[in-house]
């Protein structure tokens, strides 16, 4: 064995030791498009980070968000640091599927040849639940010691939005009932229980205090529930905290003469359709949290607030 | 008053990130038009709760007239079931055949059916092209499923089609290349394998399952292929034009300009960027000089002076956005209404405070 692959097995186990002295944990934070769950999953990748946990912050897909929010240079596959504890990386399904291939394949030359071949790249792009499959895969491999290591006590993913996430988390169940022999069926099955567990997952779904994003919101903590059995956390973000009194909100909507009588039948309206839209909540899951609407257009500012605001 | 935007125009495509209010600006368009005196279709994707019911449409995916509209034309409305949808593509294709319940079986089409990505997109081209050909309509409006970028809508059918394409399905229908005769000399070596990496990476029972899969579609790929080559002419018909809805940070934004390049480039016509919902309404008038009193409670004026400041310094993102992209498409800026729309008069508050900003530009 040549010197370096004695070195890298060794380093290798080394992690597999500390991984098993203490579970990774993964959050999957979700929601509707437009409600803010990328922030969200920055911000509480950064709070974790900050009681000493090494932490990833995913994101899945092609095209990075995080790129253009923090303005860096390049999200890849490769996890870049962000903060002394807090690392970026993009995932696709693809990617995922190229590190596994060549982990598994081992020939380099073998897994170039099936990834640079036009019918297999578009294949994997629409090939029902192997994108999915490659993206759990990758995110559980540290808990199922499978793969190439993962050195992270915690793993944040920005993942889909509502009704895709859902496609992702069926796909593990899906490909092992479709596919019951061999390794995709057994590493399906063994994904599917990651997901389940729940001392290692966590859910965050995260929701804007408006009827569309509220009402898919209840939709997916129950279909997660039936058909998972997990619990999901719900995260009602920008939650505007008024200042002043409801009587003294409510005095000026009423005075047509008054400078802020508009400002004041919009704070109304919002106050109004906030207390609906937590008790709406409440009756969803009593592990709710809110977040205040935060006046701040700096990336960094408002992701280290809304942090210790989580 | 005549918008330009519906200027020979008999489809208009509402496309956008998730989120950012399409359906609703869908249907708000879709009234201008039928009060201008037109039959007017929307079809809508996944309307909130007050939306559906305000277009009679909860419950149903049948076109439903839009009860209560005093119009001059006539507004209809529709939400697309993806499912029916693709089966009852399915079916015409394969001239309702027996082997169809076979497909209708397969693992992996049920999974295609639903939740594959690319699917939603296919079924509503789908559902758009047959009521377009139709001609029961003199403007359709499609609003588009939610992905992550707006211009995921545009790709997903080319993906779609290529994997039914039939040089991908021979492949799996017939890894060996038994049935190919001398074709299988010419295959590259290559092609075995890399099918042996697939199933190094799956298992032998996904290919044969992918192998199934494809041997039962065999009878209406062609079809699908056709329908879409047919639908990509229908979207690229200068009669059809692209609106954009897009809103908030500059992510949002910057996703925009990539999706301005990218449509131009794919032949489409895009007519307007809707940025939408992008600040208050009360921001928007100036209300407060308007007055005569001015409020004593100094904790509210020093709030309405925060929120004031914050939306002031976004705006400055919205207006550099607008100066680079004026020359491809029109900008809208459309405030966040104090209140859901919950009838048809919101609707149409929606639709008048759209074609007084469309006076505007």
């Amino acid at each position: 064995m040549a010197p370096h692959n004695a070195l890298r097995n060794a380093y290798i186990s080394h992690v597999r030791h500390t991984l098993r002295s203490m579970k990774q944990q993964i959050h999957f934070v979700t929601g509707k498009g437009g409600v803010g769950k990328s922030v969200v999953a920055a911000a509480l990748a950064l709070k974790f980070s900050r009681s000493g946990k090494k932490v990833l912050l995913v994101e899945l897909g092609d095209q990075s968000f995080y790129e253009d929010f923090f303005t860096l240079s390049k999200v890849g596959f490769s996890p870049i640091q962000l903060r002394p504890n807090l690392a970026l990386a993009l995932w696709s399904g693809e990617s995922c599927l190229r590190e596994y291939a060549r982990y598994l394949i081992k020939i380099e030359s073998l897994t170039r040849l099936f990834f640079d071949n036009a019918v297999m790249r578009a294949f994997i792009s629409v090939a029902p639940g192997l994108s999915e499959l490659a993206i759990l895969g990758k995110i559980t491999s540290g808990l199922r010691n499978h793969g190439p290591p993962l050195p992270y006590d915690c793993i944040v993913i920005d993942t889909f939005a509502t009704g895709h996430f859902k496609a992702l988390l069926e796909a593990p169940k899906g490909m092992s009932q479709a596919v019951q022999f061999g390794p995709m069926g057994e590493q399906s099955r063994q994904i599917d229980r990651c997901i389940r567990d729940k001392q290692a997952s966590h859910y965050h779904i995260v929701t804007l205090p408006e009827e569309l994003p509220i009402k898919e919101a209840a939709e997916l903590q129950a279909d997660i529930k039936a058909e998972f059995n997990i619990d999901a956390e719900l995260i009602l973000n920008k939650i505007l905290t008024v200042p002043v009194s409801g009587q003294v909100v409510k005095e000026i909507a009423l005075d047509k003469k008054d400078n802020l009588n508009e400002f004041a039948i919009y704070l109304q309206y919002q106050i109004q359709r906030q207390i609906e839209m937590k008790e709406t909540a409440q009756k969803i899951t009593t592990d709710f949290k809110c977040i205040p609407l935060i006046f701040e257009t700096d990336p960094w500012k408002l992701i280290e607030e809304m942090a210790g605001k989580i | 008053m005549a918008m330009e935007l519906f200027k020979n125009t008999k489809i208009l495509v509402c496309v956008g990130s998730g989120g950012v209010g399409k359906t609703t600006m869908a249907a708000a368009l879709a009234v201008i038009e039928a009060k201008a005196g037109k039959r007017v279709l929307v079809l809508t994707i996944d309307p909130a709760k007050r939306l559906a019911q305000t277009l009679g449409i909860e419950g149903t995916h049948d076109v439903t007239k839009v009860p209560g509209q005093n119009f001059k034309g006539t507004l209809y409305a529709s939400v697309i079931d993806h499912k029916r949808t693709f089966d009852d593509f399915v079916l015409r294709a394969s001239q309702h055949s027996e082997a169809v319940q076979k497909i209708f079986n397969n693992s992996l089409y049920q999974q295609l059916s639903t939740n594959l990505s690319g699917s939603q997109e296919f079924t509503s081209l789908e559902k758009l092209y047959s009521c377009y050909d139709s001609g029961d309509y003199d403007l359709i409006i499609l609003d588009t499923p939610p992905t992550k970028h707006a211009i995921d809508f545009l790709n997903a059918p080319q993906k779609l089609s290529f994997l039914f394409s039939e040089g991908v399905a021979k492949w799996f229908r017939d890894p060996e290349g038994k049935k190919l005769g001398l074709i299988s000399h010419l295959i590259q070596s290559g092609t075995k394998q890399v099918l042996k990496v697939l199933e190094t990476l799956t298992g032998s029972q996904f290919i044969r399952e992918l192998g199934d899969f494809f041997i039962n579609i065999e009878k209406w790929q062609e079809k699908l292929l056709q329908r879409t080559v047919d639908v990509q002419r229908m979207l690229i018909a200068p009669t059809t034009k692209f609106v954009l809805v897009t809103s908030f940070d500059q992510a949002k934004l910057k996703e925009a300009e990539y999706f301005i390049r990218e449509i131009s480039k794919g032949g489409y016509h895009l007519d307007t960027v809707i940025l939408n919902r992008i600040f208050p309404s009360w921001l928007d008038q100036g209300s407060e000089q308007n007055k005569n009193k001015s409020s004593d409670n100094m904790d509210l004026n020093n709030f309405y002076s925060k929120m004031k400041a914050y939306y002031s310094q976004r705006d400055v993102y919205y207006r550099q956005f607008q100066a680079k992209i004026e020359k491809e498409a029109r900008v809208l800026r459309i405030p966040d209404l104090v209140n859901d729309i919950s009838d048809l008069s919101g609707l149409e508050e929606l639709s008048l405070l759209i074609e007084e900003r469309q006076s505007k530009t």
